[in-house]
């Protein structure tokens, strides 16, 4: 009844994913030289790069003796989306994001290591087609640990909707713009997926309560999903960053 | 620039340098560091490319919009630039804080553009005095290691030059309104002729001498520099045969501007610019046939897409 | 996984242009659905094609699969539809095509897929790695998913053949069955082996009747060859024209009288576009949506008033004169915005029940049908049935309507029974009033209880147990579906006021516990949405387990019910009111009658005497209320048949009897429903579903108050409350029927009520005019109407008795919902209508009638009369050489007889089955009599018989005279 078929007949889905495929994640960390580290993500057409700075002295203002302050921005390319945008931050959206983003990141950093310091994390959405938050927690995973920043787990972002096949209700896992726009509800979880805690969790509409229980497993599902996909990614990292160093000893 | 921290020992050993033309990473005052170019990157644009110059990171993303003519130029369409400085280059683009600094490049290549022999406005046009395409060119810097005009300079014109713009059939109704028809077919789209697109080259004076292509380092020990917008030659942007049909090609200054609180005597103005317009005829030959060829193994489904994985 | 992208452009609202991009992804795993396979890993349920497919057609002697295209599946549904191609892959790129251009098709191609028996099998070769193709540059969409199906077959093909191991060598091949002979000629170059539809279904064998089936082929607009009508624009020439201002946008809609005749409503236009002649409207047909141009002003004409049939025999394709409708225009204001049809944006086409003309050539194939519906031109079929069919109501879908043809082309679908039968009339009319009514499925049937069903303990201790109360239900004799029952019964205590108080109860069976959300069943009773009550059959909204049993409020069984409970003081003013769940046990079960004499029969005393008693006196003092208020009491002459217990016929035919009780139960009813809305709107602002009647508008008025006015009434229709009022004193003390018959003409000009989610109107257009009530829903029929369920479930979630679900509080699909309910409502009403008209028509088959009439409406060339014994309605031609019509007061005049509106008559009633599919009563004026005219008795026939005879040439204007001369005049007093 409510939405469009987002779900064939066959099972597949518009893109052809099934119901529990995330889209084709590929990532990689250390692309550029100047910051202390970063990383870029592509989840299916969603692209994302993510800088940390520091830690380093926090600015008098913000400075705290508890633990280190999380700065994030996040901005969002002009060209990104499908109509051109004016501003690329500074509007409401990307204010709430930046804050979504420090929730969820705060959450995963030892904080307490380094209290009056300051880490800033920069994520740069260079194309966005549905689950540019989720790819931002991602992609500041990444970048966090290409830092060096000891976290207490990694912290993993990834949507749920929900969808009718036959009248029997069926999340979707990590729902891509044209899925998104389709009205239903979007669920938004970044958790760590190895201790099970849930960092954040955002609602786009309303979504009756009955659902709500299989269509936040789903998306932990795919939390716990994108962990092995970004572990690997560090520990290919790390192994060719090895070898590199190797050379330039010899 | 940003964040740099030269003792001033290294700023007289760059100095020195330069004097005898023998820069601190090895070239000569006319090299130009080693430069990375990929166009189509970001799918969801008409147009883009990704230049890294050394450190210095640019992607240029193009988007088209359907806009109505201004009233002087009724045959003419519109391009605009938006330089938006990230802060994932450093801290200290945060929030506004690069705001003046991509005004000042974005300035800089609405004026490069400005003028009709470095870019031809009338191919944006749809429907005379009612419709044309508006190019939104929106240039975001990802690092910053030293030139960043050039390196945007270079990433725009790829940029433009992969730049694909619907056919539409354009037709006036009896409101005075327009009707667009698109095409149902993807492919049916244009090519923008972006030969004579011009490069920024920018010369920085240091002690007496002025370099091409400056890095972080030597930006920091100089006190002025210039910068030379040179239209480009439409023959390095065709093939060979195309080529042939054309004029022979005048390189043309279509700007010239000057940053830092230095001056500089008359004549070396003269031979920075001479020298400016030299390594634009040099980089501009090296874009086109970078550009060509990148096109070419498009066509032959050899290309290998890289982005952010290279 | 792979994964690629597919790029396109889109036009937004505000005009611009976008790129979009979007991901794709190609599968490995997806299966082939073949038994020959060995290489997909397709589990048991997962096979769905034979693995040795036997041929039926001639042609091919190997065993092989079928693939179509999408144009196959478009234009041969109907062949699809019977039983007898089997193992056939529907690609995912014909699937898609199919619904993105016509989702009736699209629809009934999922059903065939999802039938097991039939071996349909989709294939998702959009996202299979090895069939997947991408459009190359400057290939039109068409050709690329004509190269995406090859592309199929051959995959399947070579597929099959490299797991052919287990089966001795011989495995099923892939015929790729497509009317394009172009795709034809590349599948062949790329050893595809394919032959077109008609050839392959041609040469079936086995199964007569299915060449009949096959639709007609497609003649291209484009095709100029004896061209009878203009060509139709194409769809990028129509949409640049109405953008542009030069067309216009509207649905056809064909006259019932003059099939060279109809018109199209067009927003930027006050009246309606006149379209005449068949060039004017160019093949379309009614319900279409067309693209029109205006004529220039000096063309415009009035609406032709004359009948026109198409002729009776088949002029082959050729068109005959129109000279007949260039009628004069006399004034200015009668001509109306005329225009042509240029252009077809949609066909509306379903499939339509009627007859085949008989043809003159012995043996022919070709032959014209012709709807029941007038409004639908005649189509041309090709079938070798024809002496079979002859006699039946069939069943015919159109294919096409090329320009060369005169009538459009068909294709017959099945036979409904031998016409003048019962079943076969009755199928018509659900059919034509698009009535769900095919048994209940499986899937259906398998969500109901069994039939010896026992209310679980568990399920009464949740409930408030009201067994012990005297409780008893009122409903018409006869009547299966209970679903409401009564009870009230004094309290102690006295009202603040000091008045005596009672407890009054209505149950309503509790439909929601058994019929749960998402259910098959309930998807089935949402889709039908009310019971159809023909005269003879009812069409139940839910299986007769349940609307003739469990959920029917029979006395002496226990029953689950949802009950409303108010204390009304004995001014029937409700002082509390509580809902609940409960479980009762019904005293007795009684019709209305049998209530009216417990009620009247003063030596009863028992329980059940003086509850009804109570109910009755406080549903008088509601009533009052509720016409204090407002309320208009209308009135619509209702009839009922008694019907011979054997046949089924009708035998007599009586209005209804109005009693009491029937307003008793009414009452309680209203008031249910009252309290019912005003709790659901509070706790559900935006998806409660309610139920409005909006004011009419004034100017509907305009002819009634006309009428009345001769008649010496000034009615005040500024509000219901005067409108009440004025209609109430207008009375003619020695003409009782006067008042009814004005309140009959009122209700007719009157507005629907229609059912809405309360998010979607403000709080005063929750208004309901007839009722004169603020806020209305439907609570109290679950059995019979699906809102009723809706809020049934609406409200058992706001007191806690049930969980609420997801799609209950969907306002979108709230929307929809009500769109479906209003339209069923509609239809069945309709239908209703329609039994009501097949009945009567039955019941005068034989006999005639003379009986007193009543003018309703006087119109140019009738009156329009209305026999209150039966209830019946129709009009008397009156010849315009006899009566002048005086358009200013509406009345026709004869020498000094005039006729108004509202005066008596006296008519003679007899059926006129001239036209089997039209029978009609024909109504003849006898009193006042006016030579000529009026109906002469019965000693004078014979004269009249010698007379007709004479004017057999003047039969036509005779006919439009007295409405068809009646041939059967045996007299059988």
């Amino acid at each position: 009844m409510p939405g469009p078929d987002l779900l064939s007949s066959q099972g597949l889905r518009l893109d052809g994913r099934r119901p529990n495929e995330l889209r084709r994640i590929r990532c990689k960390l250390g692309v550029f030289t100047q910051p202390d580290g970063s990383a870029y993500l592509e989840q299916g057409n969603t692209k994302v790069l993510a800088a940390v700075y520091g830690p380093h002295q926090a600015s008098k203002s913000k400075s705290s003796s508890e633990g280190v302050v999380v700065n994030c921005q996040y901005s969002m390319a002009t060209f990104s989306t499908g109509e051109r945008k004016n501003r690329p931050r500074g509007d409401r959206k990307s204010q709430e994001m930046s804050m979504h983003l420090r929730q969820a990141l705060t959450a995963a950093i030892k904080t307490e290591m380094y209290p009056r310091s300051q880490i800033d994390i920069y994520v740069e959405v260079l194309q966005a087609d549905g689950g540019a938050y989720c790819a931002s927690v991602n992609a500041s995973t990444l970048a966090l640990i290409d830092a060096g920043i000891p976290l207490k787990a990694y912290v993993c972002s990834c949507s749920a909707s929900m969808a009718y096949k036959d009248g029997v209700p069926e999340p979707l896992l990590d729902v891509g713009h044209v899925e998104e726009a389709a009205g239903g509800v979007t669920l938004t979880v970044a958790s760590l997926p190895s201790t099970g805690s849930i960092a954040l969790l955002e609602l786009s509409h309303r979504l009756h309560s009955d659902y709500f229980e299989t269509v936040l497993s789903r998306a932990m599902q795919g939390c716990r999903d994108i962990e092995i996909i970004l572990d690997k990614a560090v520990r290919e990292h790390l192994a060719e960053g090895w070898t590199k160093q190797d050379v330039i000893t010899i | 620039m940003a964040g740099l921290l030269l003792s001033p020992s290294e700023k007289v050993y760059i100095l020195h340098g330069i004097e005898d033309d023998f820069r601190s990473d090895g070239r000569s005052n006319i090299d130009y560091r080693p430069m990375e170019l990929e166009t189509d990157v970001v799918s969801h644009a008409s147009g883009s490319a990704r230049l890294r110059l050394a450190n210095t990171d640019i992607l240029v993303g193009v988007k088209t919009e359907i806009d109505v003519p201004k009233p002087d130029k009724p045959n003419q369409g519109k391009i605009d630039f938006f330089v938006d400085c990230s802060a994932n280059a450093t801290p200290e683009f945060e929030g506004r804080g690069g705001e003046q600094l991509a005004n000042n490049i974005s300035n800089l290549m609405q004026r490069a553009y400005h003028s009709e022999q470095a870019f031809d406005l009338k191919q944006l046009s749809i429907f005379e005095g009612k419709q044309c395409w508006k190019l939104y060119v929106d240039i975001l810097i990802l690092e910053c290691g030293g030139n960043l005009c050039d390196a945007v300079s270079l990433a725009v014109k790829a940029a433009l030059f992969n730049t694909r713009i619907p056919f539409v059939k354009a037709a006036l109704l009896d409101g005075g309104n327009v009707d667009l028809q698109l095409s149902d077919d993807p492919y049916d789209s244009k090519l923008l002729e972006v030969g004579t697109a011009p490069l920024l080259v920018t010369l920085c004076k240091i002690g007496e001498k002025c370099v091409v292509d400056p890095s972080a380092e030597e930006e920091s020990c100089s006190v002025i520099s210039l910068v030379v917008g040179v239209t480009g030659n439409p023959k390095c942007y065709c093939s060979n045969e195309d080529a042939s049909k054309l004029h022979e090609h005048i390189s043309k200054c279509s700007t010239i501007a000057m940053n830092g609180p230095g001056s500089v005597a008359p004549q070396t103005l003269t031979n920075a610019i001479k020298q400016g317009i030299n390594a634009a005829k040099y980089l501009d030959e090296a874009l086109g046939k970078a550009l060509l060829r990148e096109r070419q193994d498009i066509t032959n489904f050899v290309k290998h897409s890289y982005g952010f994985f290279k | 996984m792979q994964w690629t992208t597919k790029t396109f452009l889109t036009k937004t609202k505000r005009g611009n242009v976008l790129k979009i991009v979007r991901e794709h992804y190609l599968r490995d795993d997806l299966l082939c659905g073949s038994a020959v396979c060995n290489i997909c890993p397709h589990k048991d349920d997962e096979i769905v094609l034979d693995n040795k497919p036997e041929s039926i057609c001639k042609l091919f002697d190997f065993e092989h699969y079928l693939v179509l295209d999408t144009n196959v599946v478009l234009h041969q549904i109907d062949v699809l539809e019977e039983n007898a191609l089997k193992n056939i892959i529907i690609l995912q790129t014909v699937l898609e095509e199919v619904k993105h251009q016509n989702t009736a098709i699209f629809q009934r191609l999922l059903e065939i897929v999802g039938n097991k028996n039939r071996k349909f099998y989709s294939f998702v070769n959009e996202h299979h790695k090895d069939t997947y193709v991408e459009r190359n540059p400057h290939e039109k969409q068409n050709d690329r998913n004509d190269r995406a199906i090859r592309r199929a077959a051959s995959w399947y093909a070579s597929h099959l053949l490299l797991s052919k191991s287990d089966f001795d060598g011989k495995i099923p091949q892939i015929i790729l069955l497509t009317d394009d002979e172009n795709n034809r000629k590349i599948a062949q170059k790329e050893g595809i082996v394919c032959c077109t539809v008609k050839e392959y279904v041609e040469n079936i064998t086995g199964f007569a009747g299915l060449v009949d089936k096959l639709s007609k082929n497609v003649i291209p607009e484009t095709c100029s060859k004896d061209a009878l009508y203009p060509a139709h624009l194409t769809p990028s020439q129509i949409h640049s024209g109405i953008r542009g201002g030069k067309l216009y946008q509207g649905t056809f809609h064909a006259s019932r009288d003059n099939f060279l005749e109809g018109t199209a409503v067009v927003s930027s236009f006050d009246k309606p576009i006149l379209l005449q002649g068949h060039s004017g409207i160019n093949r379309a047909i009614d319900g279409d949506i067309v693209a029109i141009e205006i004529l220039p002003k000096e063309e415009w004409r009035k609406p032709s008033d004359i009948v026109l049939e198409d002729k009776a025999d088949d002029p082959g394709d050729t068109l005959e004169e129109e000279a007949l409708l260039n009628t004069k225009v006399d004034s200015e204001d009668e001509i109306t915005p005329t225009g042509k049809v240029v252009g077809i944006i949609r066909r509306k086409w379903r499939q339509y029940c009627g007859i085949l003309l008989p043809s003159k050539f012995p043996g022919a194939t070709r032959h014209l049908f012709t709807p029941a519906e007038k409004r639908i031109p005649r189509v041309r079929i090709e079938t070798r049935q024809s002496d079979i069919l002859i006699s039946q109501r069939i069943l015919v879908a159109l294919d096409s309507w090329p320009r060369n043809s005169r009538y459009p082309l068909g294709h017959f679908v099945r036979s409904l029974g031998p016409i003048g039968d019962k079943d076969a009339e009755n199928e018509v009319i659900l059919l034509e009033h698009d009535v769900p009514h095919a048994r209940f499925s499986e899937a259906v049937l398998a969500c109901l209880p069994p039939d010896d069903f026992k209310i679980p303990e568990e399920e009464i201790k949740k409930r408030v147990d009201l067994r012990s109360i005297c409780i008893c239900s009122v409903d018409p004799p006869g009547c299966t579906d209970i679903d409401d029952a009564l009870h009230a019964r004094p309290l102690p205590g006295l009202s603040p006021d000091g008045l005596k108080t009672y407890e009054v109860g209505v149950h309503i069976a509790d439909v929601t516990y058994f019929v749960r959300p998402n259910t098959a069943l309930d998807k089935e009773a949402a889709a039908r949405s009310t019971t159809v009550y023909l005269v003879d059959r009812r069409i139940d909204m839910v299986p007769g387990l349940l609307s003739s049993n469990l959920c029917s409020l029979r006395g002496g069984e226990e029953r689950l019910a949802f009950s409303c409970v108010w204390v009304v003081d004995e001014n029937a003013n409700v002082l509390s009111t509580k809902f609940h769940k409960s479980v009762i046990k019904s005293s007795s079960a009684m019709t209305y009658e049998e209530a009216q004499i417990a009620i009247d029969d003063s030596t009863r005393n028992d329980e059940i005497a003086s509850s009804l008693r109570t109910l009755n006196s406080l549903a008088k003092k509601l009533k009052q209320k509720r016409l204090d208020n407002g309320a208009l009491l209308l009135a619509s002459p209702e009839i009922r048949f008694q019907v011979d217990s054997e046949t089924h016929d009708p035998i007599e035919v009586q209005a209804k009897k109005i009693m009491d009780t029937n307003s008793m139960v009414e009452e309680f009813m209203l008031l249910a429903n009252v309290s019912v809305a005003e709790r659901v709107a509070t706790d559900y602002p935006r998806c409660a579903l309610l139920r409005r009647h909006p004011s009419p508008q004034p100017h509907s008025f305009d002819t009634f108050l006309k009428a009345a006015r001769q008649q010496g009434f000034e009615l005040d229709v500024s509000t219901n409350k005067s409108f009440s009022k004025s209609l109430n004193e207008a009375v003619i003390p020695d003409r009782p029927f006067f008042n009814t018959l004005l309140r009959i003409m009122a209700t007719r000009c009157m507005q629907q009520a229609v059912y809405f989610p309360s998010g979607s109107r403000t709080q005063e257009e929750f208004y309901h005019y007839g009722l004169a009530c603020p806020i209305y829903t439907h609570f109290t029929s679950p059995i019979r109407r699906y809102a009723d369920v809706i809020v049934h479930r609406l409200l058992a979630a706001s007191i806690g008795a049930d969980v609420s679900h997801a799609s209950l509080l969907d306002t979108k699909a709230a929307d929809a919902l009500c769109d479906n309910l209003n339209y069923r409502h509609r239809q069945a009403q309709y239908a209703g209508r329609a039994s009501v008209a097949l009945n009567t028509h039955i019941l005068f088959k034989n006999r005639e009638e003379i009986e007193s009439a009543v003018v309703l409406a006087v119109k140019r060339n009738a009156l329009q009369v209305l026999i209150p014994k039966y209830g019946l309605e129709g009009p008397i031609y009156l010849p315009s050489d006899k009566f002048r019509y005086n358009e200013e007061e509406h009345v026709q005049i004869c020498g000094d007889v005039i006729l108004r509106t509202f005066d008596e008559l006296t008519v003679r009633l007899t059926l006129d089955s001239s036209n089997l599919q039209h029978r009609k009563l024909v109504f003849q004026l006898v009193k006042p009599s006016i030579p000529g005219v009026s109906y002469i008795a019965d000693e004078q026939v014979e004269k009249m018989e010698i007379e007709e005879i004479d004017k057999k040439e003047n039969e036509k204007k005779r006919k439009e005279s007295t409405g068809g001369k009646n041939k059967k005049k045996k007299s059988k007093k």
